[in-house]
């Protein structure tokens, strides 16, 4: 019965930990960053600019990121465990994913369920071998996707360190046209996009329109 | 769990083959869209090469760093397949003895990569200081003594070198040139639709007002575009 008890009160608990990540995704992206305008079908690179270290750490929070509160929780969660999530990668299950009793415990299911980054929290923080992507999207609340999984929304993804390599970004606002880009990120070096999304005209709008 | 591990890898899959090969660039409409333009048995050819600026705008990698780069479109006859073959290109500089075949993207980044890291940061740091002096001194040098006064000095440091790795230098960053330039290329082999993309030329561009042609075996033909 003990067991048990307390086995109901993990997951009890566990069951805070989604929420807990949509908080901490919100509030994990640096906020002081300024995306500068660029033309808005263009894809310019600027020059190499090395950031202020003193802000980046900050920001970086160490250079296991945002993983230190993971081990926290997941040190709560029996050691079933904290795993170094590296991403991005198709995981079949989230990095808390557990299995009492040989079931899967299916709580922790983001991205798959709900508007949770696939992306451990801290994964866009700067690093000195990555490189920016300095992002500015209309609408802001547009969704955005990296090699076609959920990052967040862009007005909390202004400024997005990644390792160096090519990425499919996507831009997606309901009512909007999607917007798709190519990008290539190089450590040291930052790179503006601009995604203006077009509304969407439904074909009934546009005959009403004189 | 089966179902799941599907899930998996249906989307490692599709992720694969959203990932494959090179793509070139969207054509123009017509080959008359390009300042450099020719018809050649039904076989219509642009060229475009793109200055130090263009190619900045148009590349995350450091192009102009190695080579000058050519846009480069097919537009076949209909019906009649086109062969396109990277080594039927060269690049030549007028009234010189210059001339470059085009080379792969791995070479480019390859060599991108090593110009990077063996890049080197020199930073000149000017000082000045100003110390007062009070009571009176004396110099063992000259043999004199010194009152109070005011001492003046300047100098220049000179510090070389990086605290990091230095930018687009890592492994990483080459494979990821290596893939920017190989998805924007020219796609090779048989095309019989129009097809663009980049070729790379490992020749300087640092001779501003130099002219170059751009040479392309179409069959037994040889098209020269001159490109402004």
């Amino acid at each position: 019965m003990r067991i048990l008890g307390f086995l109901f009160g993990f997951l009890f608990l566990a069951s805070f930990l989604p929420a807990y990540r949509a908080t901490a995704q919100g509030t994990q992206q640096p906020t002081a960053s300024v995306a500068t305008q660029a033309s808005p079908t263009s894809q310019t690179q600027a020059s190499a600019q090395e950031p202020s270290n003193s802000k980046k750490e900050k920001d970086d929070g160490s250079s296991d990121g945002g993983h230190k509160l993971h081990l926290r929780l997941g040190g709560i969660s029996l050691g079933a465990g904290y795993a170094h999530f590296s991403g991005p990668a198709f995981y079949p299950y989230g990095p808390y994913d557990f299995y009492p009793l040989g079931w899967d415990y299916s709580a922790f299911w983001y991205p798959y369920w709900g508007p949770y980054s696939f992306f451990a929290p801290g994964y866009f923080a700067y690093g000195s071998a990555k490189g920016e992507v300095r992002l500015t999207a209309q609408p802001k609340t547009a969704e955005v996707y990296l090699d076609q999984a959920y990052a967040g929304t862009a007005d909390k993804l202004k400024d997005i360190w990644l390792e160096p390599g090519a990425y499919d970004l996507s831009v997606a606002a309901s009512g909007h046209q999607a917007y798709h880009r190519r990008i290539y990120v190089l450590s040291g070096r930052s790179l503006k996009i601009n995604a203006t999304l077009v509304a969407e005209v439904k074909p009934g709008e546009a005959k009403d329109k004189p | 769990m089966n179902w799941k591990l599907c899930v998996v890898v249906i989307l490692a899959t599709a992720t694969l083959l959203m990932a494959d090969g090179p793509k070139g660039t969207e054509p123009r409409p017509a080959a008359t869209g390009y300042p450099a333009h020719t018809e050649i048995n039904g076989v219509a050819v642009g060229a475009l090469l793109l200055t130090a600026d263009q190619a900045r705008r148009h590349f995350v990698s450091d192009v102009n760093r190695c080579c000058l780069v050519v846009e480069v479109a097919f537009y076949p006859a209909k019906d009649k397949p086109l062969n396109v073959s990277l080594n039927d290109f060269v690049l030549r500089v007028k009234d010189s003895d210059i001339a470059a075949k085009p080379s792969s993207a791995k070479v480019i980044a390859a060599s991108l990569q090593k110009k990077a890291r063996s890049d080197r940061d020199v930073t000149v740091y000017p000082s000045y200081g100003v110390t007062y002096q009070s009571g009176r001194t004396y110099d063992p040098v000259t043999g004199t003594t010194q009152g109070s006064g005011v001492t003046q000095t300047t100098g220049v440091m000179v510090g070389i070198g990086n605290p990091g790795p230095n930018p687009a230098s890592t492994d990483k960053d080459r494979s990821a040139m290596e893939a920017e330039l190989s998805e924007k290329g020219l796609p090779e082999g048989t095309a019989s639709a129009p097809v663009a993309g980049y070729v790379y030329f490992p020749i300087s561009s640092k001779k501003k007002n130099a002219v170059h042609q751009l040479e392309y075996k179409l069959g037994e033909e040889k098209v020269v575009l001159a490109l402004p």
